[in-house]
């Protein structure tokens, strides 16, 4: 069905059940903070009521608060597709001020010099991995030099490797093969947390799948659509749309939450105007998969070694709000032989949701606070994570909290009780 | 920060700055409900304590300025809405859950504490508040509260007003008191049902005490398909009729069955003209027997594609189909219009017919989705261009005949959703201006400078009291008993023209003994005899108020059902028991007087008569004035009929007695049945129970009842869990037994009522069981202890003292014949006293009644 912004406003009755499922609405309790508050705003915007593009007072602040979570989309009784609008209006409704210097420099930084170029993502994951082996960054954080946005941004780095990158393209599957898939690598989580992905694809592999990393693919533009630079999130869509067209994929694998969310979901929306993508951009968001959801599917999942642990599962909104994955990582993890699993009472996002950690800090805090108390009361030795900015966001507030829990990505645990050779899952801080 | 808000600031109101705004953009979010109501506040405020509200209701107070307290925001009458501008109190911020406390079966949380979450937690350690508004997931509690809020389940469990036990507020002139609290039945006027359901208008609610019950454990859902909606009406009341309460009893037309079909796939069935969900809750032994009884009146009253939730995946999905009626509608049209009346359960059928004539000639299109059980419906009505104001007029027309219609059938204008700016002008159908009157009397006692939520509720001009057309004659004898309410109209008329203070003692049954020598006149109800209307069906009776509970019962003989009211004195009559608030231990299964009473006829001392409410439980029009005259003890008017909830007799009863080797473990056995106990009617501990059916001096008197496997199961569990053998008698219940002991007393003795928090129990139990000169009784299931002894004992004054030091209260509830006495409530000083009074010297300017 086609997006119609005007008419999709429209849908909104004001019942106000998404009010709960809102993190900001939760830890401000302000109206203007909640999906219904904001698509009030919207179609006041849209009214003529506010002069959203003058002097606007806080019109921006409450849209920009917003995690774009999405959780309040599960909540909606008339459907609507708030995380679109919102899309939308960002993009469309630009505040007059000059955004601030961190924003700018998140902005120019992140969206356009490293993430759609994985080599220059490798060649920063390098320095930054010099930067931790010769124990600049202990002094550094030792000595608190670094002002606080720095601080935390500082923070977000994960224990890096000097290997990087795929030595191959092309994994064959253990035994007889099943089908052949492609792997979505992601940009970040390709450089900064590598052995995440090489897990997936010895997943896949011992599925019975033969897997391809297609040279080509990038970065997937999430980010960039969620702060509004459209032109960017296009091209990036375009290559990879290309880059995995081969018609013998099965499927197109994403193990990340947000990445998926953003392939599946909104490629062929941003697409649909474009005659050349628009049937490309269908056809490429049918065959995206999330990695729980395919092995669920196609079944084999037969673990071999016993994982003696009591493991949690912090959910990725986008995995669970946009690609409605819900009970298949969980599923896995109970399946696996020595897993005891505890679910996580706390719900709401984590607070990384993209960029959003480095842009408003205090509540991106505040909700990893919650989300690290809610991980120690289950006294989980293991948090599984299905997105690559959650992973970083919970390694920082596990390592802050002082917590002796380990952070893996799910398919982490499940290659493991596939492997031959331990039991226990073998994190990088082990291995150093 | 905005200049008005510095403003607001400089004139001396002092929040932090992020406690509120003025920001034009923040005051839009802010500007409705889920209703179609609109109005932008000046300002918005976020308190975070009850002194932050107490400093705002100064302040404006002090500047006029108007406060909207605020939940969610999902109201859908503009209770929340400031129509009139002024402050809104958003209390998303002051949401704590306090206490959780499972032996005194209470929680006590602050107003902005989500509904759905407080559930949440209590479904984890299997409790339950059964309240389910569809809002529930994001409603909070103050809201709730505010409007009286119901649901599915109202059915079976009740709504927000039968839960709600006491509540911290702050009155329009800035003092914080306590309404009720966390014993049962204080001796004061009930001002907690008063503001339950008043909207915010009466007074602020900071924090509040509710009762939890124990989750069902089984849960058996069942959804079946009719030929006509006349048919599923019929059917309903076919089921009530049999004499099982399901949970829930949902109804969908076909209209929003196809519209719900269409996007939720739930598998309904499309082509029947109407679908019906039922819901049984209990022991997991019982469900299934209880849901096959149904389901063979079901098919008896022609229901046909029965389809039995097998799974909780299957019970999801058509709960799920249920309660997205409301959003699915939008796929539709892209606004509706959900009307919200209550009509007595047999005038579902013909209202249905009614309310399609109506919309068919004004060329509208309609839904239901209705709790049918309770007579409940909800007619969505289409709103295809929201934009078109001629088609908005002739929806709102078609809205008001809805309205009249359901009226007309002894129907309420609103069943859940509340008056607030909606339905304010459809308030005057129901009500006559003295009705109206003596609720705008009650906001202008609680809020006299206008400042609570002005406007909701209340139609906007006060339509002129009718002149008085008979001049009657003044009676001057010494005992008035009219055979008619007029006939009390007129002497209450006279007394107030008498140029001599004319003072009046309204008595009931006479069952208590005292003699009062302050009034001139007593005025009986000994000739307001007989049973109005008995409705098994409708599930309710109105009798007046001079019938005695025995007439009552023989009226009921033949029809299944009994009303919950006892007494251990004969010739006790229905208006004495609801005037003075007299339960007996089956409350604690079937609610006290508060929660039976559905409507109240009375006379006020001015010369007015009122007709309160309507008989059934979903009615949210205007204020629930009937509250005030239980246990009011005829010092606010003479009540001359009252409509009582009828139940089905209970299939099975059966009485535990366990005996207790001492006082301590008899009190530890009563905590761990409080903790359980899902069909206890009553339990008591007693002293002094003949041999045969006790062992020990202590025993633990625990009935059981409902259906039979229901009784069964709970019997085993709790005596599992007492690890103790009890004796078994279906010869005798608790209440009877209460009814003996207090009847059974020494000529010379006086009995009182010791009412304490139950975290209080032990030590109270321990002062009066070392008391020597006195009998006791503990209805433990209600936390009340029944004391014997002579008025002038000195350890009157030390247990009566020691339970208000403990939150309690002690009230006299029966002295020697013939005795002279002044002081029922041994002292006791309710924080509502002044409101209490100010509302008396409103109906009584004269101080007729004394009370």
């Amino acid at each position: 069905m086609a997006f119609d912004y005007s008419s999709e406003l429209q849908r909104c009755i004001h019942c106000g059940l998404c009010l709960q499922a809102c993190p900001t609405y939760m830890l401000l309790g302000h109206e203007g903070d909640s999906p219904r508050g904001r698509l009030r705003l919207l179609r006041a915007a849209a009214e003529g009521l506010v002069d959203a593009n003058g002097q606007a007072g806080s019109f921006h602040r409450h849209l920009d608060l917003c995690l774009q979570c999405r959780a309040c989309e599960i909540e909606c009784p008339s459907g609507v597709q708030y995380g679109a609008l919102l899309e939308t209006a960002r993009r469309t409704l630009q505040p007059p001020e000059q955004p601030g210097i961190i924003h700018r420099l998140v902005k120019w930084f992140g969206l356009r010099v490293t993430l759609p170029h994985p080599g220059r993502l490798r060649l920063l994951a390098r320095l930054l991995w010099i930067y931790e082996a010769i124990g600049l960054q202990y002094l550094i954080r030792r000595q608190r030099v670094l002002p606080t946005r720095l601080a935390a941004m500082e923070e977000l780095l994960p224990p890096l490797h000097w290997k990087s990158g795929w030595r191959q393209r092309h994994w064959p599957a253990a035994g007889r093969p099943r089908g052949r898939v492609a792997f979505f690598t992601g940009c970040v989580q390709d450089a900064f947390l590598p052995e995440v992905n090489r897990a997936t694809v010895q997943l896949l592999q011992r599925l019975g799948f033969d897997v391809d990393i297609p040279a080509d693919q990038t970065c997937c533009g999430a980010a960039h659509i969620h702060s509004g630079e459209l032109e960017t999130a296009l091209v990036l869509a375009r290559r990879n749309i290309d880059a995995f067209s081969r018609p013998e994929y099965l499927a197109v694998i994403s193990n990340a939450g947000g990445c998926g969310a953003m392939l599946k979901d909104e490629y062929a929306r941003l697409l649909e105007h474009d005659p050349v993508y628009r049937d490309k951009a269908r056809a490429f968001s049918e065959k995206i998969k999330d990695i729980h959801e395919f092995a669920v599917e196609q079944g084999g999942y037969e673990p071999q070694r016993r994982v003696e642990s009591t493991v949690t599962y912090a959910e990725s909104c986008h995995l669970r709000n946009v690609m409605r994955v819900t009970d298949q990582p969980r599923q896995l993890l109970t399946d696996t032989p020595g897993v005891r699993f505890v679910p996580l009472r706390e719900t709401y996002c984590c607070g990384s949701a993209g960029t959003y950690n480095l842009l408003h800090p205090e509540i991106a805090d505040d909700l990893l606070s919650l989300k690290v108390k809610s991980i120690a009361e289950t006294g989980a030795d293991i948090v599984a994570v299905s997105n690559t900015g959650c992973h970083l966001q919970l390694l920082r507030g596990v390592r802050n909290a002082g917590l002796k829990c380990r952070v893996v990505h799910t398919t982490e645990i499940l290659n493991a009780a596939c492997a031959g050779e331990s039991g226990a899952v073998r994190s990088k801080e082990e291995r150093r | 920060m905005s200049a008005t808000s510095e403003k607001l600031r400089l004139t001396g109101l002092h929040l932090r700055e992020d406690q509120i705004t003025t920001d034009p953009i923040d005051l839009l979010a802010f500007d409705r409900d889920a209703g179609i109501d609109r109005g932008t506040p000046g300002a918005v405020a976020f308190p975070e304590s009850t002194e932050d509200v107490i400093a705002i209701v100064n302040w404006a107070r002090e500047n006029r300025v108007l406060l909207v307290p605020r939940g969610a925001g999902t109201g859908l009458t503009g209770g929340a809405v400031a129509e009139q501008g002024g402050v809104i109190l958003q209390f998303s911020r002051l949401n704590r859950l306090l206490d959780v406390d499972l032996e005194a079966r209470l929680v006590v949380f602050q107003p902005g504490l989500v509904n759905g979450v407080l559930d949440q937690m209590l479904k984890e350690q299997d409790w339950y508040y059964p309240p389910d508004p569809g809002s529930g997931r994001s409603a909070t509690m103050g809201g709730t509260i505010a409007e009286n809020a119901g649901g599915p389940h109202c059915l079976k469990y009740g709504v927000t007003g039968n839960y709600v036990a006491g509540m911290k507020v702050v009155l329009s002139n800035g003092s914080a008191v306590q309404f009720g609290g966390p014993a049962v039945d204080y001796p004061e006027l009930d001002f907690v049902g008063l503001m339950t359901g008043s909207e915010g208008t009466l007074a602020i609610v900071t924090e509040a005490w509710a009762r939890i019950v124990r989750r069902p454990p089984g849960v058996d859902t069942l959804m079946v398909a009719f030929d006509s909606v006349e048919a599923c009406g019929q059917a309903v009341s076919a089921v009530i009729a049999a004499g099982i309460i399901p949970a829930c009893l949902e109804m969908m037309d076909q209209k929003i069955v196809r519209i719900v079909e269409n996007h939720a796939h739930a598998g309904l069935p499309v082509d029947a003209q109407a679908v019906l969900i039922v819901e049984v809750d209990g022991y997991v032994s019982s469900v299934s027997s209880q849901m096959e009884e149904i389901a063979s009146v079901l098919k008896q009253s022609g229901a046909f594609d029965f389809r039995r939730a097998r799974t909780e995946e299957e019970r999801a999905r058509i709960w799920n189909a249920r309660k997205s009626a409301g959003g699915a509608i939008t796929r539709l049209a892209p606004a509706y219009y959900p009307a919200d009346a209550t009509v007595p359960r047999s005038k579902l059928a013909a209202t249905l017919a009614a309310i399609n004539r109506i919309c068919d000639e004004a060329d509208l299109r309609v839904g239901y989705a209705l709790h049918a059980g309770d007579g409940n419906l909800h007619p969505h009505i289409l709103i295809e261009n929201p934009n078109d104001p001629e088609l908005r007029r002739r929806v709102q027309a078609a809205g008001a005949k809805v309205m009249e219609w359901c009226v007309a059938a002894g129907g309420s204008i609103t069943g859940e959703h509340g008056v607030g700016i909606e339905k304010r002008e459809f308030l005057p159908l129901m009500y006559n201006p003295a009705e109206l009157q003596a609720m705008r009397d009650v906001k202008e006692v609680f809020d006299p400078a206008n400042i609570l939520n002005p406007g909701k509720i209340l139609p906007p001009i006060a339509a002129p009291l009718p002149p008085t057309q008979t001049q009657p004659d003044l009676f001057t004898g010494s005992r008035f008993t009219p055979g008619s309410a007029q006939e009390a109209v007129e002497a209450f008329r006279a007394w107030n023209r008498s140029t001599r203070p004319v003072r009046v003692r309204i008595e009931g049954g006479k069952t208590k003994s005292f003699i009062r020598n302050d009034a001139q006149i007593l005025l009986s109800t000994e000739r307001l005899k007989g049973v109005i209307e008995c409705a098994p069906h409708d599930l309710y009776v109105t009798v007046a108020a001079g019938t005695s509970i025995q007439e009552l019962r023989h009226e009921l003989d033949d029809t299944g059902m009994h009303v919950p009211i006892a007494s251990p004195w004969p010739g006790a009559t229905v208006g004495g028991i609801v005037s003075s608030n007299f339960n007996a231990p089956f409350r604690c299964l079937y609610g006290g007087l508060r929660d039976l009473v559905l409507t109240v006829t009375a006379v006020l001392p001015d010369g007015r008569l009122i007709r309160l409410a309507r008989p059934f439980a979903k009615d949210v029009a205007g204020y629930d004035l009937k509250k005030l005259f239980i246990g009011a003890f005829g010092s606010l008017g003479l009540v001359t009929e009252v409509t009582l909830r009828l139940l089905p007799l209970p299939r099975l009863r059966d009485t535990l007695i366990f005996s207790a080797p001492d006082l301590e473990t008899g009190l530890r056995w009563a905590k761990a049945i409080r903790t359980i106990h899902r069909v206890c009617s009553g339990l008591l501990l007693v002293n002094d129970l003949p041999d045969a059916l006790s062992r020990s001096p202590w025993s633990l008197v625990c009935t059981l009842e409902s259906l039979p496997q229901e009784v069964e199961f709970e019997a085993s569990v709790i005596t599992a869990r007492i690890s103790a053998e009890p004796t078994r008698t279906p010869q005798i219940s608790a209440t009877d037994l209460w009814c003996k002991y207090l009847e059974k007393r020494d000529a010379d003795k006086s009995v009182f009522r010791i009412g304490v928090p139950f975290r209080e129990m032990d030590g109270m139990l321990q002062q009066i069981a070392d008391a020597r000169d006195i009998r006791w009784l503990a209805d433990l299931g209600n936390g009340l202890i029944y004391v014997t002894m002579s008025a002038d004992s000195p350890s009157r004054i030390r247990l009566v003292d020691a339970a208000q030091r403990k939150g309690g209260y002690g009230v006299m509830v029966a002295a020697p014949a013939g005795q002279f006495t002044r002081e029922e409530t041994c002292g006791y000083q309710p924080q509502s006293t002044a409101l209490a009074q100010a509302l008396k010297s409103r109906w009584d300017p004269r101080g007729i009644l004394v009370g």
